[in-house]
C-alpha cells in the first residue's frame, strides 16, 4: 500500500512562553528533525482531542525545534493552552507552499502582521534577517488591540539593533493602567510613517480578516500592485494535502496551493476576507 | 460475447460461497424488502433477489470504497480480493472523479487505492431508469462506454451480451470461462444490443425533455444571489445530498488517540452545515443556507471541472430522490442557468 499521508511526528513541548492573555508559544522538539520553508505549516494534534493547521513562528534553518505560536480561539486552541511542559503532542506536514523568498532577493521587503498574525511573518522576518544581506531592507509594522495583546515583547530590542531593518509597532488603543510610548493606531496606518517604494517591492500581510481586507485596500491605495501583495489566507485546512475540501477558495485549495496567495490570484473568488 | 443469465448467477454463487477466482466477496444490487422499486448493495446470496440489470441503487457506489468512517491512522491491513457486479454508468463515472482526487500526485488515499486496486468491476447497463435519473442531461449514457473491467448488456430474458473492458476483465473472463460456457456474439447480438442501448436512452430523453438547459456552466457564479435564495426556499441544510452524491468525498479527521500511538479517523462531512468552512477565529465564508446551498452547484459545476477537468455531477438524481424538501436538482439547475441566459441577452 502507499505510504499513509497522514503519518504523525510526535513532539514534546520543552517550553511554553506567555506571550499574552491569549496567545503562547510552544516550543517543540520533534522526534526527527522537521524541515519546512518557511509560510508553509503543520498540522498540530492534541491526542485525543483534535487537530489544526499552525504556522511555525521559527526560522526554517531550524529543524531539530520549532516554535508555535497559537492563540486560543476554538476548541482545539483551548485544550493547547492547557498543555504542559513535557506534553507530547502530533506534528504533520510541512504542508503548502512557502513564502517565495527567491523573489523577495535584492528587494525592499515589507511585512504586516496584526495580533496573532505575528506568527507566520515571524517565521518568515527570522528567516529574513539570517540572510539579511540578500534583501535591500526589511520593514516590520506590527499591530496588537492592546499593548498587553503584542506579542514577541521580549525580543524588539533586539530587531530593533539589527542594520536594515525597521521594526514599528502600534495598538488600536491603551486601556487604563497599561503603558505604551509607541504608536496607537491601526496597524494599517503606519504605512503613513515610513517611506518604501512601492513599485517593484513585495508586502507580506498576515493577521485577522478585517486587517488583512482594509490592509490590502490601504496597500493598493499606497501604491503596491496585486501581484505584489501577500497574504496568508486563514481558511479550514483540515486535512492540509487536498482532500477534504474545507478550505477550497474557488479554483484553489488553500492548503495545497497557499496558504499563502497574491492578491492578484484571489481578488475575483468570493469571499475571500471572510 | 454472449453470457447465459442462470449460469453467471450460478458463478457469482460459486465466487461468494467457494472463494472462485480468490474473490472473498460478491457485491452486486439487491432489491430492498420494504419497497418495490428501491435497490442497495449486499453481499451476494443464492437465496435472495439481486437485480443486477435495472438502474442505479439507492447508495452511490463510493460508498463502497470511500467509507463513510473509517480508521486511517494507523495504515490498516489491505482488504481482500472481490467483486462488485451491477456497477451503473453514472457511478463509474464518479469513481473517475474520485480516482483523480483521491489518488495524485499531492497524496494517495491509501484505503482507496487499495479498494480500487482489488475490486473488480462488473458493471451492466441501465434497463431501466429511476424518475430522477438524468445522466443524458451531463453527457453521460444509461450504458458504460468506460471504466469497467467487464460490462454487460442485457439482450433478453435469459442472455447477456458480454464486453472486456480492462485487463482485470480479461483475467476473470479467462476465470470465467473454466466454469461457464461463454460464446461468441453473432452481428445480431451486437444489433440487439445496440438498439436496446438507443431504447433506453430513448426513454431517458424524453423523461428530461422539460429540463434541457443551457450547458455554459461558467455563468452559473454570475447568476444574481437572490434567484438562489428562492431555490434555497426549502432547503433546511441536512446534507443528505452531499451524503448520498456518488462524487461528494469532503471528510474531517477526527483525533482518537490513547496513549502513544496516534490514531485518526476519517469521516465524510456536508459543506451544507455551518461548521463546514467557519474557522476558530469566527470567520466563515457561506454563513447563510442559500450560500452553502450554492456552493453544491458552484461545487459540482464550476470547481470540480476546474481542479479535475470532470464535471461534479454524473447525473444519478440522487440527490433529488433523498432530499427532504423536495428539491428537484434538475430544476434548479434548469432555472438558475435559464436567468443566466436572461442576463447575457440583456447586456447585448
Amino acid at each position: 500500500m502507499s505510504k499513509n499521508p497522514y503519518e504523525v511526528t510526535a513532539a514534546i513541548i520543552y517550553d511554553i512562553i506567555e506571550e499574552s492573555p491569549t496567545i503562547r508559544t510552544l516550543r517543540l522538539r520533534p522526534e526527527k528533525p522537521i524541515t519546512f520553508r518557511t509560510g508553509q505549516f503543520m498540522e498540530v494534534s492534541v491526542p485525543g482531542i483534535g487537530e489544526g493547521p499552525f504556522t511555525p513562528s521559527s526560522s526554517h534553518y531550524i529543524s531539530d525545534v520549532m516554535d508555535m505560536t497559537i492563540m486560543k480561539a476554538g476548541f482545539v486552541t483551548e485544550y493547547i493552552h492547557k498543555t504542559r511542559i513535557g506534553d507530547r503532542i502530533g506534528l504533520r506536514g510541512p504542508y503548502g507552499k512557502g513564502y517565495p523568498l527567491e523573489t523577495f532577493k535584492d528587494r525592499d521587503v515589507l511585512i504586516m502582521g496584526g495580533g496573532v498574525g505575528m506568527a507566520p511573518t515571524r517565521s518568515l522576518f527570522l528567516t529574513l534577517l539570517h540572510d539579511i544581506d540578500d534583501y535591500k531592507s526589511v520593514t516590520f509594522l506590527a499591530g496588537a488591540r492592546t499593548p498587553v495583546d503584542m506579542i514577541y515583547k521580549d525580543q524588539i530590542t533586539e530587531w530593533r539593533k539589527i542594520e536594515k531593518v525597521t521594526f514599528l509597532r502600534s495598538v488600536d488603543k491603551v486601556p487604563e493602567g497599561e503603558v505604551w510610548d509607541e504608536e496607537v493606531c491601526l496597524v494599517t496606518k503606519l504605512l503613513n510613517k515610513i517611506s518604501i517604494d512601492p513599485h517593484n517591492n513585495p508586502v507580506i500581510v498576515c493577521g485577522p480578516p478585517v486587517m488583512m481586507k482594509f490592509g490590502t485596500f490601504d496597500l493598493l491605495k499606497y501604491g503596491y500592485a496585486p501581484q505584489d501583495i501577500y497574504l496568508s489566507m486563514e481558511k479550514k485546512m483540515y486535512c492540509g494535502i487536498g482532500q477534504c475540501r474545507h478550505c477550497v477558495i474557488g479554483p484553489y485549495y488553500a492548503c495545497k496551493d497557499g496558504p499563502v496567495f497574491t492578491y492578484e490570484q484571489i481578488k475575483d473568488e468570493e469571499n475571500i476576507w471572510e | 460475447m454472449i453470457i447465459e443469465k442462470a449460469a453467471l448467477n450460478d458463478f457469482l454463487t460459486r465466487c461468494q460461497k467457494e472463494k472462485l477466482g480468490d474473490f472473498k466477496k460478491v457485491v452486486a444490487p439487491r432489491r430492498s424488502l420494504k419497497t418495490e422499486s428501491d435497490l442497495f448493495f449486499d453481499n451476494w446470496q443464492a437465496d435472495q433477489q439481486f437485480v443486477i440489470d435495472s438502474y442505479r441503487t439507492i447508495d452511490p457506489l463510493r460508498i463502497l470504497f470511500y467509507l463513510s468512517r473509517e480508521r486511517i491512522l494507523p495504515a490498516q491491513p489491505a482488504e481482500e480480493k472481490r467483486l462488485i457486479v451491477g456497477a451503473k454508468a453514472c457511478d463509474l463515472r464518479a469513481l473517475e472523479v474520485l480516482d483523480k482526487a483521491l489518488i495524485n500526485a499531492d497524496f494517495i488515499d491509501p484505503l482507496y487505492e487499495n479498494r480500487r486496486k482489488n475490486t473488480t468491476i462488473i458493471s451492466v447497463d441501465c434497463n431501466e431508469i429511476a424518475p430522477t435519473c438524468h445522466c443524458n442531461l451531463v453527457d453521460g449514457k444509461p450504458y458504460t462506454l468506460r471504466g469497467f473491467d467487464l460490462n454487460l448488456t442485457k439482450l433478453d430474458a435469459n442472455y447477456y451480451h458480454l464486453e472486456v473492458g480492462s485487463g482485470k476483465g480479461q483475467e476473470l473472463l479467462d476465470h470465467m470461462q473454466k466454469y461457464l460456457k461463454i460464446n461468441h456474439s453473432s452481428e445480431d447480438d451486437l444489433q440487439t444490443r445496440n438498439e436496446n442501448r438507443k431504447a433506453i436512452e430513448k426513454r431517458l430523453k424524453l423523461q428530461n425533455a422539460q429540463y434541457e438547459r443551457n450547458q455554459q456552466y461558467e455563468i452559473l457564479r454570475n447568476i444574481d444571489l437572490t434567484k438562489w435564495v428562492d431555490e434555497a426556499f426549502t432547503c433546511c441544510g441536512c446534507g443528505g445530498c452531499t451524503n448520498i452524491c456518488p462524487t461528494c468525498y469532503c471528510m474531517i479527521l477526527n483525533d482518537e488517540t490513547t496513549g502513544d500511538i496516534f490514531i485518526k479517523d476519517r469521516s465524510t462531512d456536508t459543506c451544507q452545515i455551518h461548521g463546514y468552512a467557519r474557522v476558530a477565529g469566527g470567520a466563515s465564508p457561506r454563513p447563510k443556507m442559500f450560500e452553502r446551498f450554492r456552493n453544491r452547484y458552484l461545487c459540482k459545476f464550476r470547481y470540480m471541472p476546474s481542479n479535475f477537468d470532470l464535471l461534479g455531477c454524473t447525473g444519478c438524481g440522487r440527490c433529488s430522490e433523498v432530499c427532504a424538501g423536495k428539491i428537484e436538482f434538475r430544476e434548479v439547475v434548469r432555472r438558475i442557468m435559464s436567468f443566466g441566459k436572461v442576463k447575457e441577452t440583456a447586456h447585448v
